[in-house]
Order: structure tokens, then sequence, then C-alpha cells
């Protein structure tokens, strides 16, 4: 797959944190565990190129300490269900079969039954995890037209791997969740959305699936300079404005037309779908999805009020 | 100290040349006046080959003088590279001057590290990218490099001019080199011709026409690669226009369209100011013209 350095390291404090988030947008309060820094797929459009020193992937493993601190964590939370997840700063499942560093958590979790893991991915392959895989595990994969993961995801599953993945785990008993993040505006992107989320219709259970996410392309402005450096056309087809954070971002009225056009495809398979935006702002909310979201506690409250109705009240 | 005739130095011979630009007009005022005074120093070959005073050298050819003050001296290659390095540290290197020295260290066969702490000295950062830049520098030709010098580029600026080919290059020389330039504003015409260029494949005249001023280009290639913000900008214009605001009430909106309320602004020296601003404000209001520029920051309008 790579030939990336992996190192196991002891890294000095915690690796659980709550996602940093992004200022004047809404977060859906999503806790991160940091486990892995530093990611083996590579995308071309990665943050990571521009946030971390070299390619070296680093493995910070300390069981004892992270669940330790996670019960803390989660016997505070009285008011709404925590979710964690390993795929921020890497990618849950690239190197996972073979560092099997997220068993212990996977195994922590369904003992715990009181919150949720999410192992996010673009690698469909998690058959190592299957005999200990339990229902407050949610597989994930980012989706995205394969004409974008043949130009941008080279080191990545096919989609339609990821989309077999997600409907094992769903045959397996556990609920998915589906990420449109980044939704990149190149020349016939619509087309292949609508494709796209066709064959999300055909494959999988829409029932099964806990939530989805939209987020349009976005990024610091370092990785600007080399995403001109690299010339890399199918990222630089849209067009950027500065936000409010300072990143790179489509136009507001072009992530409007996005948004909508996505919910409306994505709400015509099942209008039942939990949808949310990824780091966008309360105006965009109510312009795309008609949702009057006004900050990111209201946005928490929406995912408490999903997850009491997927999982009966039991968590 | 010897005098050496002009005719035994091989004025051909640049390798160990780093000055930038060639002449200087108050080096030969000076040289016509009072003549050489600091020796050039050559290396003891036949014919002989300048390592430092390069600029001297020029005066003196121009000045038809027949013989210098030289300093001869016999030794390796890389020494005499050094040499010519370190007298010129002093005055300070300008970005074409580093970049002929580090090209020529690399050349001469330095080892990276000790490149690098050369690069370290002359406030680059020690890094192999860098380097690579510096090399491509040292290899332009004469009109870019002079381009570079007069417009006084920064490294990133140098970069992003060298990821354009030589046509490409030329185009960009042609239409820039007699417009007024800041760095950021450079930066941002480079920046905006590179995206152009990569969603074209190719970057043709038309896409950088010559223009009076820099604002005039910018906002030209601007409507290119923001085609939607720079619509979304003529129309706030139009509404500003029919709007009519009084002395003393501005309208304030992002300029990206992105935060999607709008400042109004009131300087008020009294309370009939108050009355009047508000009375006109709520004119403003009543034709809908406030309405209209929320439309346009909430992302309605395209």
């Amino acid at each position: 797959m790579s030939s990336q350095k992996v190192e196991f390291v002891e890294r000095p404090g915690s690796v659980v944190r709550k996602c940093p988030g992004t200022k004047h947008h809404i977060c859906c309060g999503y806790q991160t565990i940091d486990l892995v820094e530093g990611c083996v797929l590579s995308c071309s459009y990665c943050i990571l190129k521009a946030y971390l020193r070299d390619d070296t992937v680093r493995i910070s493993y300390k069981p004892e300490s992270i669940v330790a601190e996670l019960d803390g964590m989660i016997d505070g939370a009285c008011d709404h269900v925590l979710r964690f997840g390993t795929g921020e700063l890497s990618d849950s499942l690239a190197i996972d079969r073979r560092y099997n560093v997220n068993r212990f958590l996977v195994d922590y979790f369904g003992a715990k039954r009181k919150a949720i893991l999410e192992l996010k991915s673009k690698w469909a392959d998690f058959r190592h995890l299957i005999p200990h895989l339990n229902p407050y595990t949610v597989i994930s994969f980012s989706v995205s037209p394969q004409r974008f993961i043949d130009a941008e995801e080279t080191r990545t599953s096919p989609v339609y791997k990821r989309l077999k993945a997600a409907r094992l785990a769903q045959e397996g008993g556990l609920f998915v969740g589906l990420h449109f993040d980044p939704v990149v505006i190149y020349d016939g992107f619509e087309r292949d959305y609508r494709y796209l989320i066709a064959d999300i219709g055909r494959i999988l259970d829409p029932a099964r699936i806990l939530w989805i996410s939209l987020g349009t392309l976005r990024f610091p402005p370092a990785l600007y300079g080399l995403l001109l450096e690299r010339k890399r056309r199918y990222l630089l087809a849209g067009e950027f404005i500065r936000g409010e954070d300072g990143k790179y971002r489509y136009i507001k009225t072009e992530r409007i037309r996005i948004y909508r056009m996505l919910y409306r495809l994505l709400t015509d398979i099942d209008p039942s779908l939990f949808i949310y935006l990824c780091m966008e702002r309360a105006d965009v909310w109510k312009e795309a999805l008609g949702i009057d979201v006004k900050d990111s506690e209201g946005l928490t409250g929406l995912f408490d009020e999903r997850i009491k109705n997927m999982y009966g009240g039991t968590l | 100290m010897t005098d050496v005739p002009l005719s035994r130095i091989n004025l051909k011979d640049r390798r160990f040349s780093l000055s930038y630009p060639p002449g200087d007009e108050d080096l030969r005022w000076s040289i016509t006046a009072v003549g050489i005074v600091q020796p050039v120093i050559l290396l003891d070959r036949t014919p002989y080959v300048p390592v430092i005073g390069w600029r001297r050298l020029r005066c003196a050819r121009e000045l038809r003088m027949r013989s210098v003050p030289a300093l001869i001296v016999d030794t390796d290659e890389k020494t005499a590279l050094m040499r010519a390095i370190h007298d010129n540290m002093a005055r300070g290197f300008n970005i074409i001057e580093k970049a002929a020295a580090v090209d020529a260290m690399d050349r001469f066969g330095f080892s990276r590290d000790e490149v690098f702490e050369l690069m370290g000295h002359l406030d680059l950062n020690p890094h192999e990218k860098v380097l690579s830049s510096l090399r491509k520098v040292a290899s332009l030709d004469d009109p870019s490099r002079d381009f570079i010098f007069r417009k006084r580029l920064s490294l990133r600026n140098v970069e992003s001019l060298l990821r354009f080919d030589d046509r490409e290059r030329k185009k960009i020389l042609g239409a820039l080199t007699g417009l007024h330039l800041t760095d950021s504003t450079l930066r941002e015409v480079l920046e905006m011709l590179e995206l152009i260029r990569i969603r074209k494949g190719t970057l043709t005249g038309r896409d950088i026409p010559l223009m009076e001023d820099s604002d005039r280009l910018r906002s030209h290639l601007k409507q290119k690669t923001h085609p939607i913000l720079s619509s979304l900008a003529k129309k706030l214009r139009a509404i500003r226009g029919a709007m009519a605001l009084p002395p003393g009430v501005d309208i304030r909106v992002d300029p990206f369209f992105e935060k999607e309320y709008i400042d109004i602004i009131l300087k008020i020296g009294s309370e009939d100011d108050v009355d009047a601003a508000l009375g006109r404000i709520s004119e403003l209001v009543a034709a809908g013209h406030v309405r209209r520029i929320l439309e346009l920051t909430k992302g309605r309008i395209r």
C-alpha cells in the first residue's frame, strides 16, 4: 500500500480531545481519539500535509490511560451521548489490520454501552474486527465519485468496495455512517454524485445508516499553495473565498447549491435519513437544508435525538 | 599587488561571477575619477581567471583601461569560489546573487551540508526545495532575472513565477514589467494566473492582457478566477448606486459575501442627524434595497 514509515511513539498528555471545530461554524461536538497521527493513504487534499512535519505515521498506543480518560468523560456526560472517532488525524482502518490499534476501543465501547465509537475510513477492509464488533461501533466511509477517487485519492479503496464493506457492516448488525466529505466541484460533478447516491440507495439499507455528513472542500491557506504547486485541477476547479475562520472554502452560494442537491438526492432515497453539515455556518444550514440550527449545542441535540431513536433509548 | 594587462585576463570566464546586475554606474564614475582603488583578485591560470572584482573589470573594459591592479592567487576552484562568496557577503546579496552563489557551490561539488550552511547565512531556508528553486533562478534568462531583481520578488513569488514555462513567463513579464506591484499584489496576480492555467491547461495572451495599472489587471483576473464573486460585487455596486446613501450613512458588506449580516454605519453629530439617518434607512428598507443586499449575503443570488 505504501512505503511510509510507521513508528510507535510515547506521547505525553492526552490523545482524547474535543474536535477543534472552526470559528463561526457549527461543530457536531465530536470527540477525537488521536491514536494515530499521519496517514498512509495520502490523499492529495489532505490537510495533514499542511499540519504534520513529515509523512511518518506515528502510533501512540496507551490503552490503559485512554480507557481511564474515556471512562471519566463518558460517565461525566449525563446530558448527551458522546461520539468518539479515531479518524481525525489519520484513517481509522488503513493500517489497523496490521497494527490492530482500534480493537481495545471496540471492546471498551461494547462493554461500556453508553457512547459511540466511529471508525471513519476510505479503506474498505475491517474483516479483522468483525468477530469483535458490537452495535456501539459505527463503521463509516467517506464517499466520493470514483472519477474523483481515481484522481485525488489514489491509494484508497474504490468506492464500490467501500459501499460493499458498509453493506457487510450493516449485515453484521451495525449501523454505518457515510461522509460526503470533501464534496468537490469539478466539471460534471453533479452527474457523478447522482450516480453515486443512486448506488448507495441500491447497495445499502437506509434504515441502518446512522448519519450522513456533507462537507464541501475546505483547507488552510498553507495547503492552497501546495495545490497550486501540484496543479490539482479537480481540486481547484471551484471558486474559493477565505471564510471567517481563515480557511479556503467554496463561495457560499455554491455551497448552498451543492448541499441542496445532495440533500434532495439523499432524502429521495429515504426522507428519514439523518443528514448534517460538517463545519458550516448557521445561515447555510437554514438556506440549504431548511433546518434552524443556532449553534453547536443545537447540532449536538439533534445527534442525541437521532441516537436515541436509532438505539431505542438504550444508551 | 601587480598591474595586469586586461588582454591577459579571460573576461569570458564567468565561473566565479556572482554580482548582479553586472553594470554599476556609480562604480564607473568613481573609477573614471580616481581609478581602481581596490585591486581585483585573479586566479593564476593562463589567461588569468577573475575571482573577485567583476564589476571593476567590466568598467575597466568599458573605459578602455589597458591594465588593472590585481592580486594573483594560486588556489583550487573551490577555495576561489568561497573567497568570491565571502568577499561579497559583507555588502549583502540580492536574490539573484544568492542563487548564483548556491548554484556555483552545488556545481563545484560542495557537500549538501556546506551548501545548506551558506544558505543559512544568506537568510535562506536550508531546504532541498529552496535550493532547487535557486538553481532554477540561476539558469533563468536575463529578462526573467532582471524582473526578479527590479521588482524585488520574495522567494515565494519567485517560486510561483518558476512554475510557469518559458513561453508563459515571457507573457507574464511582458504584462507586469511596466506595472507598480507590491509583493502581495504580485502574489495575488501570480496565484490567479496559476489558477487560470491549471483550469484551462494553458495560459494565453488573452488571459494576461496589457493593462494600465495593477488594480485593473487584478480585477480582470478576478473576473476569470472568481466569476460568481465578481458578479455579486457588481450587483452590490448597482444596489449601492441606486441607494444614493447620504453622507454619514454607510453599509458594509463582507467582501466575500460569507457573513450573512451587513453593518449599517451611522456618523452622528446631533439628534437631528439620528432622525434623518433613520428616516433615510427606513426609506431604503421600504424600497427593498436592504432586502436585495441581504439576498446577496445569504447566498440566494448568484
